[in-house]
């Protein structure tokens, strides 16, 4: 409540800080479907004033002091919500949060001496890719050893896998990767998958020692 | 984006129209609306490696300058391959010119080719990056011994770069990561390549770009002012040359509106010195902040007052000059005049440094015509019209 003041307060000043593409766009506003396109933040004034100098002004020291300023910041998308596919954009509009929190909780599996191996499963491979390569660089970020190699079991093993109901193939996989040695010693398979084609969610497995393990 | 509303337009058009809808045009304005986004996308994303190469410049990966294959460079889904080239150029570009950085781009044409290998596990097809030893095996190896890889995505209103230098050995391990995000909304930093630098430092360079050298100016101005012939007369007043300097504030960095003071001198040999001082308030009229590449028009009001001695003074009285004040001129007891004076100019400003300015003065005090005329009468009699050249400080 004490921020959507301040955003009162501000609009009065000195008008809703809106990105400059849409505030050239004559049919700004006009109707419910763009303004669902709009991705707000807010943000402090201070912080607001240096993004757009000139449009935010200045907070004054007392302001600076009691931070009670906020300031909301909106965007339109880079991509409509129509123009991509909507489970993939609903996913990749929150990869980064998504895919942080599951490399946080496959971190706290495994000790620094493991060395990670990322896979996505998604039934489009642009945004498998994506995917996969979130994790990877997350999981490099916290400091942790992660090849880009991906493993692969033979050619018989994937058809094999491919006839298992979706709740065992990943336990079957990791099992399989281990017995033939394409994961071995201090390997640490993380995969990233949605289980229901209808999910948005992204969800986590580990595979370590041929043991499969969902993250919470 | 005047392309953009045109489109909506046209879209509108389409569709009010009872004419089937031409697909046609459809598609041909859709690909205008995307290529308004993909041209603000690519500012955005050569920013993005802006920063990661001014990041490798403060802290390079490696201690020595090491060859690195790039290994290609994905864009965010649903956008073509003409981004990609572009963002490759724009990499090689900041790497050549950032010697500092220790990367050295080399050319493996053969880490990006579709590899095929046949073992007892089965045919793996897969890029050479992906599997050097294939390339090995193949005698392909490859000139570095470390990949680069770059994916550019867009979530929501953000673009995400995520950068990861890996060896090129069978390990393929990751020896460096990064994530970059542009902040919501927020205008590309369009850095120099030649001349990196934080995107702190790069924003305050923005900010000191469009608010000129801070928030107060020094200006100095010459003029002339021209006073409106009078009906009693047929011999033009004499104009007033005017040397001006003061100091101009501005409410805010986008100098949206601003207020001056200036003292004022003129002196003409036989005729008169004259003291000016004059406030003003000026609102920028072409947009809601000053622009950075072209000049900015402001309107303004002002308000002063002005002391004259001399024998030029004469006209500023509501009498007629007799005789005998022309006499009196040569016994060291010149005219004077103290007369308040109301502006209405217009001012075009190129970049805070110069400026163009036209107005026009009334002086209230004066209530008769004879001596100084009219140039307009709005309601109120505009008796004089002046031009300046300025230039801040």
């Amino acid at each position: 409540m004490r921020g959507l003041r301040a955003l009162v307060g501000l609009l009065g000043l000195s008008g809703c800080v809106l990105d400059p593409r849409f505030l050239a766009d004559p049919v700004v506003f006009s109707n419910r479907a763009e303004r669902r396109s709009l991705d707000c933040t807010r943000l402090s004034q201070l912080e607001a004033f240096e993004r757009y100098p000139g449009q935010v002004p200045a907070p004054q020291a007392r302001t600076l002091a009691s931070e009670d300023t906020t300031v909301l910041t909106c965007a339109p998308r880079y991509f409509g919500i129509d123009e991509r596919p909507a489970r993939d954009e609903a996913i990749l509009s929150t990869l980064r949060e998504q895919v942080g929190a599951l490399a946080d909780q496959a971190r706290a599996l495994h000790g620094r001496e493991a060395v990670w191996h990322v896979d996505a499963f998604y039934p489009s491979l642009p945004v498998a890719q994506k995917i996969a390569v979130a994790a990877r660089t997350t999981l490099a970020e916290r400091g942790l050893t992660v090849s880009n190699r991906v493993p692969t079991l033979a050619a018989g093993d994937v058809a094999v896998l491919a006839t298992l109901p979706p709740a065992e193939v990943y336990a079957a996989a990791c099992r399989r990767s281990f017995e033939t040695r394409v994961l071995e010693g201090n390997d640490v398979f993380l995969g990233v998958m949605i289980v229901d084609a209808r999910e948005t969610i992204l969800h986590g497995g580990v595979c370590s020692e041929g043991a499969w393990r969902w993250l919470p | 984006m005047r392309a953009a509303a045109w489109s909506v337009m046209a879209f509108a058009t389409v569709a009010l129209s009872a004419e089937p809808v031409d697909v046609d045009l459809k598609e041909r304005q859709l690909e205008l609306l995307r290529a308004e986004v993909a041209s603000e996308l690519q500012l955005q994303a050569a920013g993005l490696l802006d920063e990661l190469v001014y990041g490798w410049t403060q802290e390079p990966p490696f201690t020595v300058d090491t060859p690195v294959v790039l290994t290609g460079v994905t864009v965010p889904v649903s956008l073509g391959t003409g981004l990609e080239a572009y963002l490759e150029n724009h990499l090689a570009s900041l790497v050549t010119k950032n010697p500092k950085s220790r990367v050295q781009l080399v050319h493996c044409p053969a880490c990006s080719a579709w590899v095929v290998r046949s073992g007892p596990v089965g045919t793996v097809v897969t890029r050479g990056f992906d599997d050097p030893q294939a390339l090995a095996q193949g005698g392909l190896a490859p000139g570095g011994k470390h990949a680069l890889f770059l994916d550019f995505e867009a979530e929501g209103a953000s673009l995400v770069l995520r950068a990861r230098l890996t060896t090129l050995d069978p390990s393929l391990r990751i020896v460096s990561a990064r994530t970059l995000t542009t902040t919501t909304s927020t205008p590309a930093l369009l850095r120099s390549g030649e001349r990196l630098v934080s995107a702190q430092e790069a924003r305050k360079e923005y900010l000191e770009a469009l608010g000129g050298r801070g928030l107060f100016l020094v200006p100095v101005r010459f003029g002339v002012r021209a006073y409106a012939t009078g009906t009693n007369s047929n011999v033009g007043n004499v104009p007033f040359l005017w040397l001006s300097t003061g100091l101009e504030a501005a409410f805010s960095q986008a100098r949206a509106w601003t207020a001056s003071i200036n003292a004022g001198f003129s002196w003409l040999p036989q005729s008169h010195v004259a003291v000016m001082a004059q406030g003003r308030i000026s609102r920028l009229l072409s947009g809601s902040s000053t622009s950075l590449t072209w000049p900015d028009l402001y309107g303004f009001f002002g308000a002063g007052v002005m002391f004259g001695q001399g024998r030029s003074m004469l006209a500023f009285r509501n009498t007629n000059p007799t005789i005998d004040d022309i006499i009196n001129t040569n016994t060291n007891n010149e005219p004077r005049a103290t007369l308040g004076l109301f502006s209405l100019g217009l001012e075009l400003r190129v970049k805070n440094r110069i400026s163009l300015i036209a107005f026009l003065e009334t002086l209230p005090a004066i209530e008769i015509t004879d001596n100084i005329g009219t140039y307009v009468n709005l309601l109120i009699r505009f008796q004089s019209f002046g031009v300046e050249v300025s230039f801040c400080f």
